[in-house]
């Protein structure tokens, strides 16, 4: 029975791993659409004029991928592993701001930007 | 009994491996399309999608790792929760100044155009087609006549047939089909007036 629940967890864990090298490896060659990821629409533009490169997209993908391996080093450096540590306040409120920064200048370029006449 | 469950279990953990290796298998050969994962309808990526993907991935992840250590579900603290409640928010609040926006919800950019879309061809003559891809730029291209006569090239150089047809005057058409190499059903038709 010990050996079945082994099986188990390298089968289980080998699948979550080959899923997410899949998946990134799609993003990194370009299979998976990630055009327009770092560029925001200003309302109102005609298509094909209305995209601007966007520094709050930018700032939260830095804060998130930061973000998923910082918590990836609290689990696998936690002295008590059958937990799940916490994520630091701090961490959480920098979360919190990226993504209100991102909010933001959506919100700019969907509201506030001047429109041509 | 014990020998029987134990059986079971081995049945049941081989489906499961086999399942598993056959979802990966599809993904991998585009069979399961993941091509739109972190796409919105109208063709952008998106940054708060993305976001969603990294944390499922690192909760996941990192609850597994915890489960095989405890072999039992492990409280989830505050703090995780509020940090999949800040990327949820986000999105939603996201989602809900892009709808806003009458452009936010248009369609996405036709997958492959070709052009022209419409074409007068003497016969023995030809005409050159071209297939835009604004998704993969440079992307391969499959060209083929599939209605009517003449022949096409690989690079979509349409070569009417050298005479009309014998019999009464009528005037002749041909169907032109070009489909994307690395987009599931992408394709799009020209059709060729022969005179």
């Amino acid at each position: 029975m010990h050996l079945l629940a082994e099986v188990i967890e390298w089968e289980i864990q080998l699948f979550i791993l080959a899923l997410a090298g899949l998946i990134a490896t799609k993003l990194l060659a370009g299979d998976i659409n990630t055009s327009g990821l770092l560029y925001g629409r200003i309302s109102g533009r005609k298509r094909g004029q209305d995209q601007y490169f966007s520094p709050e997209r930018v700032q939260l993908l830095l804060f998130t991928i930061g973000a998923g391996f910082y918590y990836l080093t609290l689990v696998l450096d936690n002295p008590d592993p059958g937990t799940l540590p916490p994520v630091p306040q701090s961490w959480a409120a920098a979360v919190a701001g990226s993504n209100a920064i991102y909010l933001g200048g959506k919100a700019f370029a969907r509201w506030m930007v001047q429109r041509p006449q | 009994m014990e020998m029987l469950s134990l059986v079971t279990g081995y049945v049941i953990c081989g489906l499961t491996g086999i399942l598993g290796l056959l979802v990966l298998w599809k993904i991998a050969n585009g069979s399961i399309d993941l091509s739109r994962l972190i796409s919105e309808p109208n063709g952008d990526a998106s940054i708060s999608r993305f976001q969603f993907l990294v944390f499922t991935f690192v909760i996941a992840l990192s609850l597994f790792l915890v489960i095989v250590y405890t072999r039992g579900f492990p409280p989830i603290p505050g703090t995780v929760l509020s940090l999949l409640g800040i990327s949820g928010s986000s999105y939603l609040i996201s989602k809900g100044i892009q709808f806003s926006d009458p452009a936010g919800i248009a369609d996405r950019a036709t997958d492959i155009v070709i052009s022209p879309a419409t074409a007068i061809v003497r016969y023995g003559q030809t005409q050159q087609f071209k297939a835009d891809v604004p998704r993969k730029p440079g992307s391969t291209v499959t060209w083929q006549v599939i209605a009517g006569s003449g022949t096409i090239s690989g690079t979509g150089l349409y070569t009417a047939p050298a005479a009309a047809p014998p019999g009464p005057a009528q005037t002749q058409h041909a169907t032109i089909q070009v489909t994307s190499d690395q987009i599931p059903d992408a394709s799009d038709l020209a059709v060729v007036t022969l005179a």
